[in-house]
């Protein structure tokens, strides 16, 4: 699992790829949270790398939005493949997440 | 802060009675399989994706519940049904509320009172000594479940738990179990073993109410 943070202006882009699975949920919590920067945080997430995730790739998610929302911020995700998609709508994650078609439109929609 | 396992025995005890809520036995066993599975997987044991589930470390966790539960799942990275994993485990799911009361107990959540119902039936009760940990799932339950607050994944395991158990009506009133129907439904499918819990509770139910109606 590889993770790649950028910023655009006061949007921080973090781009994610590989397996988040329980192997890869511990560190990707930790990163994700620190990355969480800004009053509030505006992230953008491009998912297209991110060939799987499991359960324990979800809940890191769910925390991230958690944290989000307890700050006031704005989280989005974008270019999500279609079995991680699919994934998401199963679990109903698709509810809680903005989800863009890329990461160009995950960057505006948190803007 | 306690397993779920012991939670769910918790939440199923009548606070004032000290006697467990009607259930029937087959449904219990479904549920308390599923609150082990779900603790293991939130103490990152097991993973789960649509299709399958998977033991990703055998560390024993010192926990006599779910340490069984976890010795005996499938070889590591085997791929598992999650619902033949939950059958599988609620064979032993008395033998785990037995442990779980002893728990409770021991850490001075409950006590155990013997006695007889017209001096020959022997009976149990279990009065709750100490209810903060009841008290704390029911305000965190009404807390997710009434406002849009994005739940933890203790939270979402609780809802899936508590609901599977039909106990909902002891958190909410009637007036808001009904306004939360479509939240409890978006919660509910957020862990993938609960769902599998949902599904298997709802499916024992219907065949103990066909039976029912057919006898």
């Amino acid at each position: 699992m590889e993770i790649k943070q950028e910023r655009d202006g006061d949007v921080v882009i973090v781009r994610l790829s590989g397996r988040l699975d329980s192997s890869a949920a511990s560190s990707a919590e930790e990163r994700l949270g620190a990355a969480l920067a800004g009053e509030p945080p505006r992230m953008a997430i491009d998912m297209s790398g991110l060939d799987y995730i499991s359960s324990a790739g979800l809940r890191v998610l769910l925390v991230l939005a958690k944290k989000v929302q307890q700050q006031k911020g704005k989280v989005a995700l974008g270019g999500l493949v279609d079995n991680v998609r699919e994934v998401f709508a199963v679990s109903g994650f698709d509810s809680i997440f903005a989800i863009e078609p890329d990461s160009a439109a995950a960057v505006a929609a948190v803007r | 802060m306690l397993s779920f396992p012991e939670e769910i025995v918790l939440l199923l005890l009548d606070e004032t009675r000290g006697e467990f809520i009607p259930l029937p036995e087959s449904v219990f066993a479904i549920v308390m399989s599923g609150a082990a599975l779900m603790d293991l997987a939130l103490h990152n044991r097991i993973d789960t994706d649509l299709e399958k589930m998977i033991v990703v470390d055998r560390t024993p966790l010192g926990d006599d519940i779910l340490d069984d539960v976890l010795a005996g799942l499938g070889k590591a990275n085997a791929k598992l049904d999650i619902t033949d994993a939950l059958y599988d485990v609620a064979v032993a799911a008395e033998a785990y509320r037995a442990k779980a009361l002893k728990r409770l107990i021991a850490h001075g959540v409950l006590n155990e009172e013997n006695g007889r119902f017209l001096w020959v039936f022997r009976t149990r009760r279990y009065p709750v000594i100490d209810n903060t940990e009841q008290q704390e799932v029911r305000a965190r339950l009404r807390q997710v479940l009434l406002t849009d607050e994005i739940p933890d994944p203790r939270d979402v395991v609780l809802i899936c738990l508590v609901d599977a158990c039909a106990l909902l009506g002891f958190v909410l009133s009637e007036d808001e179990l009904d306004a939360v129907t479509p939240r409890v439904e978006q919660l509910r499918k957020m862990d993938l073993i609960g769902q599998a819990v949902t599904r298997a509770a709802s499916e024992t139910e219907a065949i103990i109410k066909f039976a029912a109606t057919t006898m």
